[in-house]
């Protein structure tokens, strides 16, 4: 009985984890998107979420492209095949890696002694991980260097080669990833739900 | 088993390994190399050491370095210098000329990402010791990063796999995991930053003070002046002459407009029209007055004449006939009313005070103009009298001269000014200090404002267009100037104060009031409504300035109740 029971808030919490997950990657990359100028700031605008204003933006054409590439994010997270999330920014012009959000999603061990269901979590925690998270990306900008060039920003996905990837849409490509003597890493907050465990950090080019 | 296709060229031709190791393979390069088909296994040393002295001693040495026999998916451990396995096949990265070797490194697992990782990695680093050469591999490789996912050999392999394996190291990333990006790149922003920074420069120059918008105003965010007109009359006949003054509104709220011929009433309060009188014979009106009461309205002719019409009965009163001295006839031009002194300046340039009491109406004639008079204005207590004219030239009379009093100054004015370079309409005396505003024609657009005992200019305001009328605001410092010739448009902004910056502080601006000239323009009694008229043949009243204590209800009714008994602001608005 209660292990069905525990099954059953597992199987559940399990799509709505991965549905949590996916909606804090999604507003985690508008705020970074924000604070990293990559889009103006025109074009964002103020929600209210995890009892914060967060800033989401208004483009339609980026929102439609955030949730696609999403989507297949959250495919990917209830089938455990995505292991890293990384929203590189790279430079307009001369396709220089210039910062790496890496967010490492690991799957949350069940407790050794798994004859106990643990409580869940709850929400009101979760969320308040989540909110530190996005107020120290937001902090970061005191330490990363100033961008002013153009930049573009890519999406990368770390998948296992079992994973079940459209071919049509997913592309293996390049980590772009910072010159190994030029890259600078802070590792950032992280949050967990019952079922994931996403870890953050920002890796960046500095020179000198 | 693989053969190693992504060698350089360089130590492709050295270690001439193309195919797998076999022993065929090994015996033609062996032939190659020592210049003598020799089995590798045999006493190698001293062909190497005669047939090619490119080739470091331990060469011959080193031919097994990592290999066993057949296979080069196994590793065998041997630090190669100087060990020679019999038998062993000849590593086909063995193209040492150094003695330096790399470490062994654990063979990796062969698969997708690694596919030759290590013996380029040791092919390269032998000859150079900077280890990060990822770009150049790179640029050595047939770039494949759109190769499709199907690929998925080729695909994590062609991206630089020695770069990934060194990554993957150092991030803890296992080497089976895939690299996957979206096929689409993000959107560019919709606005991009560029025209947003340029937006955010030119920012300044399309708000408030600077180019005025191309359809409406540009107002201060304190107040905004509305852009459409609150009413517009229709006024056909209006004739389209710079240098007549068709319009005036009485202190009893009534809007009198000649029409060519025809004299028109038009009553603010009930909006009711009346057509008054017309002009007798051929000749047309020129310009009206409503006397100071607003009892009496003054109507000028061209034959120089001027009719007294009595508003309330809509009676005319008199005619008061030219003068037959023709040099100081012509039409009247203007009309300004003092008390019971109703001065006219004419075509001629002279202008005349009538005493509108007396049959022998005129009682001073004043000659300072050599143009004809299209501004004349009296000041509020009858000081002075202003007067402009096609001849460019501004004229303060004292107005005690002639009738009102003995002045001595009788014939000249108190000054002239002839800082104008074009004809001078626009007159008008501010409520609430000494000063006289001026405004010049096309060629001058300016408008002066002068003290009048002193003088003195104190300011001028270019306003780029041909300036038809300026009306003071009666409870604020402010100024507004009609216009014709460019723009035909209505501009106000603080002015005559010691703080007004000069040019560029327009408080509001209407472009195109109308579609022609600006040409006539009063103000409301109680100072909230400008009426213009223009050629166009419309009247259109504007609400420039609104009333700063009452607060505005509505147009309708309650705008008429709480001011009923009041003068000033209340009812005297527009239904």
């Amino acid at each position: 009985m209660a292990t069905s029971q525990a099954l059953n808030r597992q199987a559940i919490t399990l799509k709505g984890s991965t549905n949590l997950v996916t909606e804090f990657f999604k507003y985690a990359a508008n705020t970074i998107l924000f604070q990293r100028g990559v889009y103006p700031s025109d074009d964002f605008h103020m929600v209210k979420k995890y009892g914060q204003t967060v800033l989401v933006t208004q483009d339609l054409a980026l929102e439609n492209y955030l949730d696609r590439i999403l989507k297949q994010v959250n495919k990917w997270l209830s089938t455990g095949s995505v292991t890293q999330l990384v929203l590189a920014i790279i430079s307009k012009d001369t396709r220089l890696p210039l910062e790496r959000w890496v967010f490492d999603i690991n799957l949350v061990e069940p407790p050794a002694d798994s004859t106990e269901p643990a409580p869940p979590k709850p929400e009101s925690e979760i969320q308040a991980e989540i909110r530190y998270i996005l107020k120290q990306i937001v902090s970061t900008v005191t330490f990363l260097p100033i961008i002013d060039d153009p930049t573009v920003f890519n999406i990368l996905a770390y998948t296992h080669d079992s994973a079940d990837v459209p071919a049509d849409e997913w592309v293996d490509t390049d980590p772009l990833a910072i010159e190994a003597s030029k890259s600078q890493q802070v590792k950032l907050r992280s949050f967990s739900t019952d079922v994931h465990r996403i870890e953050a950090m920002v890796a960046y080019r500095y020179e000198g | 088993m693989t053969s190693n296709p992504k060698t350089p060229s360089r130590f492709r031709s050295r270690s001439d390994a193309k195919t797998p190791l076999t022993p065929s393979l090994i015996s033609s390069f062996n032939a190659v190399s020592l210049g003598s088909p020799r089995k590798h296994g045999a006493a190698p040393s001293h062909p190497a050491d005669l047939s090619n002295p490119f080739l470091a001693r331990s060469r011959p040495a080193s031919p097994v370095k990592r290999t066993t026999s057949g296979t080069t998916t196994s590793q065998s451990s041997s630090s190669n210098a100087g060990v020679i396995r019999k038998g062993g096949i000849e590593s086909r990265l063995e193209v040492v000329s150094h003695d330096y070797h790399p470490p062994s490194r654990p063979e990796l697992k062969r698969s997708r990402s690694t596919p030759s990782t290590r013996e380029r990695t040791i092919s390269s680093s032998s000859t150079h010791p900077d280890r990060f050469i990822t770009t150049r591999e790179d640029a050595a490789l047939p770039s494949s990063l759109s190769s499709g996912a199907t690929d998925a050999t080729a695909g994590t392999a062609t991206s630089s796999p020695g770069h990934t394996a060194r990554l993957a190291n150092a991030t803890g990333v296992p080497l089976n995991k895939r690299v996957l990006a979206y096929h689409e790149a993000p959107p560019s922003s919709s606005s991009s930053t560029f025209l947003t920074a340029q937006r955010n420069l030119a920012r300044p120059l399309y708000t408030r003070d600077a180019l005025p918008s191309s359809n409406g105003t540009s107002t201060s965010k304190t107040r905004r002046v509305p852009t459409t007109p609150e009413r517009v009359l229709d006024a056909p006949g209006m004739v389209d002459d710079f240098y007549l003054n068709l319009v005036s509104w009485s202190a009893l709220n009534v809007v009198g407009v000649a029409l060519g011929e025809s004299t028109y009433l038009w009553n603010a309060e009930s909006g009711t029209v009346s057509h008054l009188g017309d002009a007798p014979g051929d000749t047309y009106v020129a310009s009206v007055d409503f006397s100071g009461d607003g009892a009496y309205l003054g109507v000028g002719l061209g034959t120089g004449a001027i009719e007294l019409w009595d508003v309330g009965s809509g009676t005319k009163l008199r005619t008061m006939a030219p003068s037959s001295d023709a040099a100081s006839g012509g039409q009247v031009a203007s009309l300004s009313w003092f008390s019971h002194v109703l001065t006219s300046g004419h075509s001629s340039g002279t202008i005349h005070h009538h005493d509108v009491r007396v049959p022998r109406h005129l009682v001073a004639s004043l000659h300072g103009h050599t143009g004809e008079v299209c501004g004349l204005r009296w000041s509020a207590g009858g000081e002075v009298l202003a007067s402009g004219g096609n001849d460019n030239v501004v004229n303060l009379w004292d107005g005690r001269g002639g009738d009102v009093g003995g002045g001595n100054a009788r014939g000249a004015p108190k000054w002239t000014k002839r800082n104008h370079t074009a004809a001078v309409k626009a007159l008008s005396f501010s409520p609430w200090s000494p000063l006289l505003a001026s405004g010049g024609g096309t060629s001058d657009t300016c408008i002066h404002i002068w003290n009048i005992t002193t003088g003195a200019r104190l300011h001028t305001y270019h306003t780029g267009a041909q300036v038809t009328g300026v009306h003071w605001a009666r409870d604020r410092k402010e100024l507004l100037s009609t216009h014709g010739f460019p723009g035909n448009g209505i501009c106000g902004g603080p002015r005559g104060t010691q703080a007004a910056p000069a040019q560029t502080s327009k408080l509001f601006e209407i472009r195109d009031a109308h579609d022609s000239r600006v040409l006539f323009s009063a103000l409301s009694p109680n100072g909230e409504v400008l009426v213009t008229g223009a050629g166009d043949e419309n009247l259109k009243f504007w609400r420039v300035w609104e009333a700063k204590e009452k607060v505005r209800k509505g147009k309708t009714g309650s705008g008429k109740e709480d001011g009923e008994g009041r003068s000033g602001r209340g009812i005297l608005g527009i239904r």
